[in-house]
């Protein structure tokens, strides 16, 4: 147990030695939020205007979300780079059990993007107003959740793809398909609308509808917005990509790291 | 008492046997040096043994644990210090031995008093704050070496500890590396300096090629090589391949050892009665000698004997000793 705690350490620090670019990163998604909100609420079509109200409002859980994804799969990278220098050989040598090792530095990622995404949600409080404090709760269990399987997603990748080239390609594919299959530019509804149509291919749409990103955004709408509804599908969505991708990482961590 | 014992280790990289079938002793308290040329399979080994890697084959016994059922309870008794230095880019000395210390369970203040006294001991005390990307090859070596200094383990795993330190450095660590020793630690020194094993070893091993050549006290192992005394002769002149069948040809002579065109290092017996007729040989065959000195063998004679041999022959020597 203290071991975990002093793993968080470990990567807190790292984190923090970064803590310029980590400023820097954070405005851009604010600047982000602000000019897309700007643009992208002149270009909404009527009915997508009735339906979310301004799209700053609508775009501020997804900006957050976003910054939550970023910040979790960091400690992916991290990982990815000790195992090239094997400097995880030092990780491994330590008075600690893979179990500890594998379930510090999960707890690690999460909690970093966590700590990331405090100000941009604070952000989203200020412009769309405060939840009750059960919602909070529910609202930060949830992301950590989130946080911690996209942490699961990133260590996974990092320790089974070690070349540096095919662990960034690989990275930016899992970003490409879960940021844009995804409700955080677009209300799901929308999507749904155009499966229905037939202009968008079902398993994509599907994909919108399990996509963690997705439901941890439409829970931050739910509470605040009130659209989409809230249901216990996105909480049972969450839990459950959570579940996956930790035992993944942590399987990742206990079995393949020792042969690399 | 053995504190390691090895059961047939054995790793194979794809094609690659790095450590064949590997039986070996080290008895608790010594310092036993692990010697041998690159890609012997040293680190492979001291690898296995610290639970790092797993073996292909075989195991091991590490205090009173089989590293392949209760890895976690060897973790607890050992320590590494590496090879190559593993230390993250971004952190400084100071937060890496720190926390190091805290992992491996010592007090607040037992920390900060280790810390401060080994940093100070090897020298680095002032470079506590730089980042580590930026110090020397040398300084990141100083720092890696100090982990295992402050964290005092039962059994410490020290993976050449002076390559890339200078020659005031090494002789700083060799002290550190025997205080250790005398607090109670058990040391695997793997190195491919002799002078380095010489010095500190209680027992050495010489590995080539994953196996275990010879294993005894530098001592001993000085002794076993035929020829108590050694003559080394340096000629002005390269040295004709027909002069080297003539030395071969006396029954003293031993082994006669090239070092180099104009450099032999001669094995032999009854030195007082042989010298002289090596003069007269040179001579005759108009071989200036432009110096003649006798010394007794070191462990570099001892490695270029075994190393030197095929597997099969030192195997076929190590079985009928
Ligand atoms: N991860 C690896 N993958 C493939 N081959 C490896 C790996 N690690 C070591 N080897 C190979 O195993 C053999 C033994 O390597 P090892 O590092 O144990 O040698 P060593 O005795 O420590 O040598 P040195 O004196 O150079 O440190 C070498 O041939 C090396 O190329
Ligand atoms: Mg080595």
């Amino acid at each position: 147990m203290k071991a975990i705690l002093h793993l968080i350490e470990h990567d807190f620090r790292n984190f923090f030695r970064y803590k310029w670019w980590l400023a820097g990163l954070i405005s851009m998604n604010l600047a982000d939020l602000l000019i897309m909100a700007v643009v992208y609420n002149q270009m909404l079509s009527p009915e997508i205007a009735e339906q979310i109200k301004s799209y700053f409002s609508f775009f501020a859980p997804g900006v957050t979300v976003v910054g939550l994804f970023a910040s979790a799969f960091m400690i992916g990278r991290e990982i990815n780079m000790e195992v090239r220098r094997q400097i995880h050989h030092y990780m491994l040598s330590l008075p600690i059990t893979r179990l500890e090792l594998a379930l510090g530095r999960l707890l690690a990622g999460g909690l970093r993007g966590m700590m990331y995404m405090t100000p941009l949600l604070l952000t989203t409080f200020l412009i769309i107003g405060f939840p009750s404090l059960p919602q909070l709760f529910i609202i930060l269990g949830a992301l950590f959740l989130l946080a911690t399987g996209i942490s699961g997603v990133s260590i996974a990748t990092a320790v089974s793809i070690t070349s540096f080239e095919k662990f960034i390609t690989a990275r930016g594919l899992i970003y490409y398909v879960l940021f844009f299959c995804s409700s955080i530019f677009y209300p799901l509804s929308l999507i749904q609308t155009l499966g229905q149509e037939g202009i968008m291919p079902q398993p994509l749409v599907v994909l919108a509808e399990l996509n963690p990103l997705s439901n941890g955004a439409d829970l931050i709408r739910a509470f605040l917005l009130g659209n989409p509804a809230f249901t216990f599908d996105m909480i049972r969505n969450l839990v459950v990509f959570s579940a996956i991708f930790v035992t993944a990482a942590t399987i990742a961590y206990m079995k393949i790291i020792e042969r690399k | 008492m053995a504190i390691i014992q090895t059961i047939d280790l054995t790793k194979r990289f794809k094609d690659l046997v790095a450590v064949d079938k590997l039986s070996l002793s080290i008895d608790e308290g010594e310092i036993f040096g692990l010697l041998g040329p690159n890609g012997a399979g040293k680190t492979t080994t001291v690898l296995m043994l610290s639970t790092v890697i797993k073996p292909t084959k075989g195991t091991a016994i590490v205090g009173d644990y089989d590293i392949r059922k209760n890895p976690d309870d060897v973790r607890k008794l050992i320590g590494i210090c590496f090879q190559e230095p593993k230390l993250m880019w971004v952190s400084t000395p100071w937060d890496v031995l720190n926390w190091h210390a805290k992992v491996c369970g010592l007090s607040t203040r037992e920390r900060k008093r280790r810390v401060k006294q080994v940093l100070e001991h090897v020298n680095m005390w002032d470079h506590r704050r730089k980042r580590i990307h930026g110090l020397s090859g040398g300084m990141k070596k100083r720092v890696e070496v100090a982990k295992i200094l402050i964290q005092r383990p039962k059994i410490a795993f020290i993976d050449e500890p002076t390559s890339q330190i200078d020659v005031v450095g090494k002789h700083k660590i060799w002290n550190m590396i025997r205080e250790l020793r005398d607090e109670g630690s058990t040391i695997i020194l793997a190195t491919n300096e002799l002078f380095e094993a010489d010095v500190l070893s209680d027992r050495v091993g010489i590995m080539h090629k994953g196996k275990m050549l010879v294993c005894d006290t530098p001592k001993t192992l000085k002794d076993s090589i035929l020829g108590g005394d050694i003559v080394e002769v340096q000629l002005e002149k390269e040295v004709t391949k027909n002069v080297l069948d003539e030395l071969k040809g006396f029954k003293e002579v031993v082994e006669v050892v090239v070092v180099k065109s104009d450099d032999l290092r001669i094995h032999l017996n009854k030195v007082e009665k042989v010298v002289p007729q090596i003069m007269n040989l040179f001579l005759n065959e108009r071989l200036p000698i432009s110096s003649i000195r006798m010394s007794e063998p070191s462990l570099d004679d001892v490695f270029v004997h075994y190393t030197g041999l095929t597997i099969e022959e030192a195997e076929q020597k190590s079985k009928s000793r």
